[in-house]
């Protein structure tokens, strides 16, 4: 599933899924990537994408950014 | 859920199309399809667990072929007709045959806002504990979760029937969307996040048997492991 959005994690990484079956929602905060130490919460914005908010991808690195 | 949307874990429906979600409608009759069933439900006939109900009981050969927008204009007609606002027979000449009694309760174009953006939580104040508490094994009942209409509304997925796992946390007592699509009453019950391993729900399938899938589920659905 997650291959299908061209992610891999590493093997040690735990997996947890939530389906939503009921009316409570849930967020996720995505990881911050290493590198982003001092940046601004404008700068680490823009790292944030549609897919590392519902769990299907990681923020962009911060060499993505530039 | 045994119906056709049940699709977790189903084999054969291709991959998950990966597609632009800046486009919200696709055409303009999207929207207008999504705004006439909001705001039909402020009439007051039904509510989201009913209207939930009457997209998931399509007939499979309708449900397959029919857009999500398509879907939901098929479930309002079949609403609209089974809580008889309106007849099947207005429905097919679009017009009424008389002035239906609630026009007189029309939504104005000036109270939209305030009515789509009032709260409606769906948590609720019991007078007993729950049963489960953090840590306890339970196991999800096997084939048909509703208890009090076979084959009815439920939200145990077909993946997740009886299987065992972990509660992990209790969200208190939450309308029983099994009873209310059903217009049975809320019938609130104890909500628990529930824990599964990979390997309990895929079996040999699970590429990482260890992972885990979370689930909201209601109290009666579950029953103590010793």
């Amino acid at each position: 599933m997650l291959a299908e959005f061209g992610v891999t994690l590493p093997e040690d990484t735990a997996i947890r899924v939530w389906d939503s079956t009921a009316e409570v929602r849930y967020l996720v905060i995505p990881e911050r990537p290493d590198g982003t130490d001092g940046w601004s919460e404008d700068q680490l914005t823009a790292l944030v994408t549609r897919d590392s908010m519902i769990g299907t991808g990681q923020a962009l690195r911060p060499e993505a950014a530039a | 859920m045994n119906r056709l949307h049940d699709m977790g874990g189903r084999y054969g429906d291709g991959p998950v199309p990966d597609t632009d979600d800046s486009v919200v409608f696709h055409s303009d009759w999207e929207a207008h399809a999504m705004a006439v069933t909001v705001l039909s439900a402020t009439v007051g006939a039904w509510n989201i667990d009913a209207s939930r109900h009457a997209r998931e009981s399509l007939a499979p050969k309708d449900y397959t072929r029919f857009s999500y927008y398509e879907r939901w204009m098929a479930g309002l007609a079949d609403l609209l007709v089974a809580r008889g606002v309106v007849t099947a027979d207005e429905l097919a000449q679009a017009a009424p045959a008389e002035p239906a009694d609630l026009q007189p309760s029309a939504l104005r174009a000036q109270d939209i806002p305030a009515s789509q953006n009032k709260r409606a939580p769906y948590s609720r104040e019991i007078d007993r504990a729950p049963q489960f508490k953090s840590g306890d094994a339970v196991r999800s009942v096997s084939y048909s979760p509703n208890v009090a209409v076979p084959g009815g509304h439920s939200r145990l997925p077909r993946y997740a029937m009886g299987r065992v796992g972990t509660i992990e946390v209790c969200h208190g007592a939450h309308v029983l969307p099994d009873s209310n699509a059903h217009f049975l009453g809320e019938a609130p019950e104890p909500l628990y996040t529930v824990a599964f391993r990979a390997e309990e729900l895929w079996g040999s399938a699970a590429k990482r048997p260890h992972d885990t899938i979370m689930l909201d589920l209601w109290e009666s659905y579950l029953s103590p492991v010793a």
